[in-house]
């Protein structure tokens, strides 16, 4: 097929296909992990962001640059993770270079893609190369070399490119080479590129049927004797209408304030002529009748918050001057923060990365005119910042902890009855550049790893990314890594958060061996009911 | 000697200083198991390693007031001598000492015209207090009078600085002896409280630090922010039996401020029941303390 065009319909159901190519491949994606550790939801990130845009991306269009424009705000609402942001980024830069776009040719395609490229730079404070970014980039600049006649050759010779671009990672990124993996982001771009090629030369590829996410609504809390108490949580996109409404003069703060009549918690945000609304009302049909009085929905979600018991948390927030939302997993740790002062626990970190749209959740249960985000994870920190931008209820600060261990140090110097959200800033960030990340894990595979022979099930101690011991007993694991932990002598604080399993026989021979080792060190136990860590270590 | 100073059992002046100082002192009382014991300066009751160490096997120990005849017996027997009296009391939000004490050298007015008890709050404890009835002493040598000392001691009683961390805030808030801000819902583990004696004599957690070490450091900061004429002062630090802790603590002082010379000693009973074992507490005289816990 010499396709010299790409029609809207046609870009649609290529866009699909890469979505469809791409979930396939999901897990397969997750498992070329960044070895050693677990760092496994590339695939499913990736696949969660694209999905928000094919779903949200039904039916007809008029021209390329008003699908794109959707897809593109609602990949960015569903982007969870590193790679989903940046995924998401560079949809939004492939619709802004293509808006008045009707159907690509190669040379529109190609404008667009570059103009995806910059916005996915732009995305990252510190681009790494040999990440997906580079393959991404290196595909858009062999694409400004090259004048295609149609698009086969054009996605042949873009998919190679990319391909060869994904071999060469390991080469930028020596923690690639380390684990002999290619970068798990960009293999996720080849999969997209490559259902959409299989589209465009006629194939067809299958939905297969995996729950990427599912949520559990537990309808317990109403029946047929229950009145309505909280009213309904209703969310949904809205298209503004150039029929109904005056595009260029519609004012959102309008809006918002009349939905603020209707109800509360009142969240929107406008992208072109999509807006995303989201209001807690006890009567949906009034609030849909009115913002239908600019345009049309395009999909509605409306829950009883009866059956939400989150929600019903929410309604009774009562008005703060600062909140703190941390993102952690096991149940211990998550209880623990909430214990300490944070007033939302999202469950999250290395391997499910919470959504942007989950933090925004989360910003509109707090009631506080400052919220500080502690994303807890390097994978979340893009997404955390992400929301906070897209929030304007609240000024919402994000402070960049990468691990537990830092989020916990952060939040054990929060003070939350200073006047100030910079001094509290400066209470929590004060400790940070001082606190080590320790983790006691199991090996996924062998490796050499910085002159650390591994063996698969090995228990390994690693600070930050750094492995410094291997050995076949956690204990013996955690004391190798203190011993060879550099700067242990100038530590003063240790604060051992134990994973699911441990036994206190576990712990208490632990903490003798380390007292007998280091007796000017204090060293602490909290559970934590982690999986994947038997131990994380905050040391400070 | 033109009139006698009188502090109490919280001051920790040891009998050396007392002496040194002409300085004499009204007992209060601590109850252990029922048992009332004087608390004594000299640690005649229990040693202060029994003493600490009944505190961390976990035996709790209250404390009372000074008893009303016990003031009434030391004031009225120097106004008998023609004497007149400067009390320095504890904190008044600490104890209520001084409150009874003002009671009963007004009960005593009447009867001795010519003479005068004035009683002084100290608003802080320890050798914060101790140090402020040395000044006392000092003055006292210089010829001045007890209302133009008392006067002074007034004015000046907040450029005394306190500047502690406790092991635990757990004693102070049993005792209710501590204001501490949200900051330290919890006890989180490795959290060091900086506790200052605020302007209304009341203990006051302002600050927190990671690990006892940091914690040293934010006291020798703070002493070195706040001390004024250090050459001419002694620096003098506390503690609850942890002389390993005071030694340290003095060490990182010093490196940051030249004092003339150093005092060492035991929280006394009094206090150190408040505060608990592992307490170390650093004091100097210098600016005004401004700050006012919540």
């Amino acid at each position: 097929m010499q396709t010299s065009t790409i029609s809207v319909k046609l870009w649609q159901d290529m866009l699909a296909g890469g979505y469809r190519n791409l979930k396939q491949n999901m897990s397969v994606i997750d498992d070329l992990n960044v070895f050693p550790v677990p760092d496994g939801d590339t695939g499913k990130n990736m696949t969660m962001t694209i999905e928000g845009g094919v779903f949200a991306t039904q039916g007809d269009f008029d021209g390329i640059g008003a699908l794109m424009t959707k897809f593109s705000r609602n990949s960015l609402l569903s982007a969870r993770g590193n790679s989903g942001v940046i995924l998401s980024q560079f949809i939004r830069g492939l619709a802004f270079g293509s808006e008045s776009v009707n159907e690509f040719t190669p040379e529109t395609f190609t404008t667009a893609y570059e103009c995806g490229v910059k916005y996915a730079y732009n995305a990252v404070a510190k681009p790494t190369e040999g990440t997906m970014l580079t393959v991404l980039r290196e595909g858009g600049e062999f694409l400004t070399k090259q004048n295609f006649e149609n698009f086969k050759d054009c996605f042949d010779a873009l998919i190679e490119e990319l391909h060869r671009s994904l071999r060469n990672t390991p080469e930028l990124l020596p923690v690639l080479k380390e684990a002999s993996v290619v970068d798990s982001g960009g293999a996720g771009i080849i999969c997209i590129f490559e259902g959409m090629q299989a589209v465009l030369n006629g194939e067809s590829i299958d939905d297969i049927d995996i729950p990427v996410d599912s949520s559990f609504v537990d309808t317990s809390n109403f029946n047929e004797d229950s009145t309505l108490e909280y009213g309904y949580c209703t969310e949904f996109i809205l298209q503004l209408l150039n029929c109904k409404t005056d595009i260029a003069a519609f004012r959102l703060e309008e809006m918002t304030a009349k939905l603020e009549q209707l109800g509360d918690s009142v969240v929107t945000v406008q992208d072109g002529s999509i807006v995303k609304i989201h209001v807690h009302s006890f009567s949906p049909e009034e609030v849909i009748r009115y913002v239908r009085r600019y345009g049309e929905l395009v999909n509605v979600k409306i829950e009883n918050m009866s059956v939400q018991h989150s929600e019903i948390e929410a309604a009774a927030a009562k008005h703060e001057k600062f909140a703190v939302i941390a993102t952690a997993t096991g149940d211990g740790i998550m209880e623990f923060f909430k214990g300490i002062g944070v007033s939302e626990v999202i469950n999250g970190g290395r391997t499910n990365n919470p959504s942007a749209d989950d933090f925004i959740q989360a910003f509109n249960k707090v009631n506080a005119d400052y919220i500080i985000v502690l994303p807890n994870d390097s994978n979340v920190v893009l997404t955390a910042e992400q929301a906070a931008k897209l929030y304007d209820k609240s000024d919402v600060r994000v402070i960049k902890t990468r691990s537990i261990a830092e989020g916990f140090s952060a939040l054990s110097m929060m003070d939350l009855s200073v006047d100030t959200i910079d001094e509290l800033i400066s209470d929590m960030t004060q400790c940070l550049p001082y606190v080590a990340s320790g983790y006691v894990t199991t090996a996924t595979r062998d490796a050499l790893f910085s002159g650390v022979n591994i063996k698969k099930d090995d228990w390994i101690g690693l600070e930050g990314d750094t492995i410094y011991a291997a050995t076949n007993n956690p204990i013996d694991a955690a004391m190798l890594l203190f011993e060879r932990l550099p700067n242990i002598d100038e530590k003063q604080v240790i604060t051992a958060f134990y994973g699911k399993g441990v036994t206190e026989d576990e712990v208490n021979k632990l903490e003798k061996l380390f007292s007998e080792k280091y007796p000017l060190i204090e060293l602490g136990f909290i559970k934590g009911d982690q999986d994947v860590y038997r131990y994380i270590f905050a040391i400070e | 000697m033109s009139f006698t100073i009188i502090a109490d059992s919280t001051s920790d002046l040891n009998k050396e200083l007392r002496d040194r100082y002409k300085i004499d002192y009204v007992t209060m009382n601590y109850v252990l198991d029922g048992v009332e014991y004087p608390a004594s300066l000299d640690w005649e009751s229990h040693s202060p390693k029994e003493f600490y160490d009944l505190m961390r096997q976990g035996k709790r120990i209250t404390t009372t007031q000074v008893p009303r005849e016990l003031f009434y017996d030391k004031f009225s027997a120097n106004l008998k001598d023609g004497k007149d009296v400067i009390y320095i009391a504890c904190s008044s939000a600490l104890s209520g000492s001084y409150n009874l004490a003002t009671v009963v050298a007004k009960e005593l007015a009447d009867e001795y015209p010519n003479n005068t008890v004035f009683c002084v709050d100290s608003l802080i404890s320890s050798l914060g207090q101790g140090s402020l009835a040395i000044k006392a002493s000092e003055l006292r040598s210089e010829g001045k009078t007890a209302a133009e000392t008392a006067d002074f001691l007034i004015s000046n009683r907040l450029k005394f600085n306190q500047f502690g961390t406790a092991d635990t805030l757990e004693y102070l808030r049993r005792a209710g002896r501590v204001k501490a801000s949200k900051a330290f819902f919890g006890n989180l583990f490795g959290v060091k409280p900086i506790i200052i004696s605020d302007v209304n004599g009341q203990n006051y957690a302002y600050k927190k630090t990671k690990g006892s070490l940091n914690a040293k450091i934010a006291i020798a900061e703070d002493i070195a922010a706040a001390v004024e004429n250090p050459q001419d002062q002694i620096l003098y630090i506390s503690h609850g039996d942890d002389i390993t802790s005071a030694e340290q603590l003095k060490e990182i002082i010093l490196e940051r401020v030249a004092f003339k010379g150093v005092h060492i000693d035991h929280i006394g009973p009094i206090v150190g029941s408040c505060v608990g074992p592992g307490t170390i507490i650093g004091f100097c005289c210098g600016k005004e303390v401004t700050i006012k816990g919540e």
